[in-house]
């Protein structure tokens, strides 16, 4: 048995080179990052581990995290409630060697808040915000429409960049079923707070229902009376409650949303996409690269976690690997007897078959990310994250990932 | 509790994150409740497709599972779910069109957001009930194959966001209309979902921090709405080639071979082989202490199902899950909670 380095882990290796290279450089060409992907797969740390690159050379970074882990939270200094930036000190960076003026900052995204906080931030009273907050249709709506916790993050990254004080901003997105929610949640709520309808429901005729509209002919208006006893009296006058209120706050929210949007599309802003080697999002990449085109949110880099990379040595059967490293293991645990039987034997099975096992899903991950980079627009970037059994949790952590994300660096 | 308690029920959901391998445990379910000769019905909510592209791999299987044509597949839409609802009540169908295809009903629509995930539940309250022979005459006479009428409806729950939003649906529904039919609705469909001999949650978690972090939260949510969950399944569970002496021992030789023999093929194989060992023990590690505390979460039986490694996760694994399953279920039925590791994975 020979243990030669294959021709493809050679061509991977030149291509992960060329990748990690340009990763390096999409960071250095913007301002503010965005993490999109589908979640579960190292999101929320690769989005920390980019900022600290950041911090490493330079640059004023924060990150706004969704839902780190708890130790990493806690090395970040973030707590679980509350959404104010905190700096990770200066001390706890200078072990890492930050480069002059570097910074790292790190930001909690409440996600449970969010509604409230956006209303409490428009609204014009007290009197308004306790309304829409004490309104039930309010309640329901802002635990389930989707694109609340997007939009929000989208919020609190345009107030980050205003403030001036970060020149690179690293955004973890919530995670969504597909990587485009994300990018289209501003839209999805302007569209949802259309002016024109809202303004439909906030005649005051609506509280009484739909009867009272005289535009319609009486059979709309009878079936459309069905309706409302079909799903309930009350809902319609909550529905029609709650945007009179929300029409009170709409002008400065509408301003907003076009703002958001516009820091999206902004030349500045580069998205990422973190994702894993066994999704379904492998196979729809080129759709994916163009619908966010379409949205003039070009993608700019792919950052593929838990990937099982190919070993440096041609496969075999595991009994043949069984045999080959017997003598070694025997060596190594001494125990009686050789062959099948023994301790030895036993585990040198084990350890061959673990092995071979390794290297199938090695070969399956191998395949399905060279499909995907088929797909990937030239020039994208791609970069890839062994699996390692291990929690990243500080810092020291994080930099680890650097080699990986942006080839050798500090 | 055995499978066979498990698949007796009317309506199983299947509940967890994406990435946890929700849909295969959904499809082992099935598949293994066809395979004892029930009419199976598997649903997810409109929009998610994963579902539907499993089965469609199982269709196309060389070697198809046994009773897959006793399988069917439906897609629910909330917002057809209502049309549905709605004509049912309001039997003016070609004047309802007009309604549902006007801007302002299209509004409303999307401005009670309650309302399109309680019509979807409603919609599998109804499949689900079809299945109850107490309310099905056919069935009574004990003639089973007589109508498409399934004996067991499995959901498979969504995988983003608030997984337990459908579920918790009937309830808030339930509260903010106080009055109409929806409130009644939401009502029978409270009154199955808490019923533990007809519904049952199987929770599907993996072993590391933030899946189980959230499972834990799931576990709590569910409990929250008054529904019970009958088994949690630990998914991708790794098992350690060798114990942690003879890892040691191993590595110990590993770093003598490594610059001695680095030439030699064999070392070199070995070398490798003691990192793979000691990448599946640390992941082994990570997987128990997660294992221990979801465990410590639930009194339900915990199945714990092995981390599969193969070039590429198909029917044929998820079949070996379905086997799995099986064993852990049976495993516990006499005794106390199912265990045991082996290698897989379920994506």
């Amino acid at each position: 048995m020979r243990a030669a380095v294959s021709k493809s882990t050679r061509e991977a290796a030149v291509v992960r080179s060329r990748g990690t290279r340009d990763l390096g450089d999409v960071l250095s060409r913007h301002r503010i990052v965005v993490c999109a992907g589908s979640g579960g797969v190292g999101k929320t740390t690769t989005a920390a581990s980019v900022a600290l690159w950041g911090a490493l050379h330079g640059r004023r970074a924060i990150v706004l995290t969704i839902d780190p882990a708890r130790r990493l939270a806690d090395s970040l200094g973030v707590g679980p409630i509350g959404n104010t930036p905190i700096e990770v000190p200066a001390s706890a960076l200078a072990g890492l060697g930050v480069g002059k003026g570097g910074t790292l900052t790190a930001m909690m995204l409440d996600q449970k808040g969010s509604w409230d906080e956006l209303v409490a931030r428009h609204a014009p009273s007290e009197e308004v915000r306790e309304s829409i907050l004490a309104n039930p249709f309010y309640r329901q709506l802002s635990q389930s429409f989707a694109g609340s916790q997007e939009y929000m993050a989208v919020e609190q990254l345009g107030e980050l960049d205003a403030s001036g004080r970060y020149d690179l901003i690293v955004v973890d997105t919530p995670p969504t079923q597909h990587a485009l929610d994300f990018l289209e949640a501003p839209d999805r709520l302007l569209h949802f707070l259309d002016r024109k309808i809202v303004r439909w429901f906030v005649r005051p005729s609506m509280s009484a229902g739909w009867s009272t509209f005289q535009t319609m002919n009486r059979t709309v208006r009878f079936l459309l009376g069905k309706i409302e006893d079909a799903t309930g009296v009350a809902a319609l006058a909550q529905v029609s409650d709650f945007f009179s209120a929300m029409g009170q706050l709409f002008d400065g929210f509408e301003a907003r949303v076009d703002r958001v949007t516009a820091l999206l599309r902004d030349p500045a802003t580069a998205f990422l996409l973190v994702a894993g080697p066994d999704e379904q999002v492998l196979g729809q990449v080129d759709y994916l690269a163009s619908q966010m085109a379409e949205r003039r949110m070009p993608l700019k880099g792919v950052v593929m976690n838990r990937v099982h990379a190919p070993l440096d040595i041609d496969e075999s059967a595991p009994e043949e690997i069984a045999s080959a490293i017997e003598p070694h293991v025997d060596r190594a645990i001494g125990a009686k007897g050789r062959g099948e039987a023994s301790v030895a034997g036993k585990v040198a099975r084990r350890l061959a078959e673990n092995l071979a096992a390794w290297q199938g899903r090695a070969r399956g991950d191998a395949l399905r990310i060279e499909v995907f980079r088929q797909g990937l627009p030239r020039g994208v970037p791609l970069v890839q994250v062994p699996d390692l059994p291990r929690d990243v949790h500080d810092l020291e952590g994080l930099r680890s990932l650097h080699a990986f994300l942006f080839g050798a660096v500090d | 509790m055995s499978l066979a308690d498990l698949l007796s029920r009317r309506l199983l959901f299947t509940v967890g994150k994406g990435g946890v391998g929700r849909t295969t445990v959904t499809v082992a379910l099935a598949l293994e409740a066809v395979r004892r000769g029930k009419r199976v019905l598997v649903i997810e909510f409109e929009g998610a497709r994963g579902l539907e592209r499993a089965l469609d791999a199982h269709r196309q299987a060389r070697d198809p599972a046994p009773g897959l044509d006793r399988l069917t597949y439906l897609a629910v839409d909330g917002k057809r779910a209502l049309e549905e609802y709605l004509e049912m009540i309001i039997p003016v169908r070609r004047l309802l069109r007009t309604i549902f295809d006007s801007a302002i009903y299209q509004y409303f629509v999307a401005a009670a957001p309650g309302l399109k995930e309680l019509m979807a539940i409603g919609k599998i309250w109804y499949e689900a009930n079809r299945a109850d022979a107490e309310g099905d005459p056919r069935a009574a006479n004990g003639n089973a194959d007589d109508g498409p009428h399934p004996d067991l409806v499995i959901v498979d729950a969504p995988a983003t966001g608030h997984s337990l939003q459908y579920l918790r649906m009937p309830q808030a529904a339930h509260e903010a209309f106080p009055v109409g039919l929806v409130h009644r609705e939401a009502e029978r469909v409270l009154s199955l979902l808490r019923d533990p001999s007809k519904t049952g949650v199987v929770v599907v978690s993996i072993a590391e921090e933030m899946p189980a972090n959230e499972t834990l939260e799931i576990l709590a949510g569910l409990e929250g709405i008054g529904l019970q969950h009958a088994a949690l399944v630990v998914n991708q569970v790794h098992a350690a080639p060798c114990s942690e002496e003879e890892l040691d021992a191993l590595r110990r030789e590993a770093e003598t071979v490594e610059p001695l023999e680095a030439a030699a093929s064999d070392a070199a194989l070995f070398v490798e082989a003691v990192r793979r060992a000691e990448e599946e023990s640390g992941w082994a590690r990570i997987n128990a202490t997660h294992v221990a505390r979801l465990e410590a979460a639930t009194r339900a039986p915990v199945a714990l199902l092995p981390y599969v490694f193969c070039e590429e996760f198909g029917p044929e694994q998820v079949r070996e899950i379905g086997r799995v399953l099986r064993a852990r279920f049976e495993e516990t039925s006499a005794s106390a909670k199912p265990r045991g590791v082996g290698r897989g994975r379920a994506s």
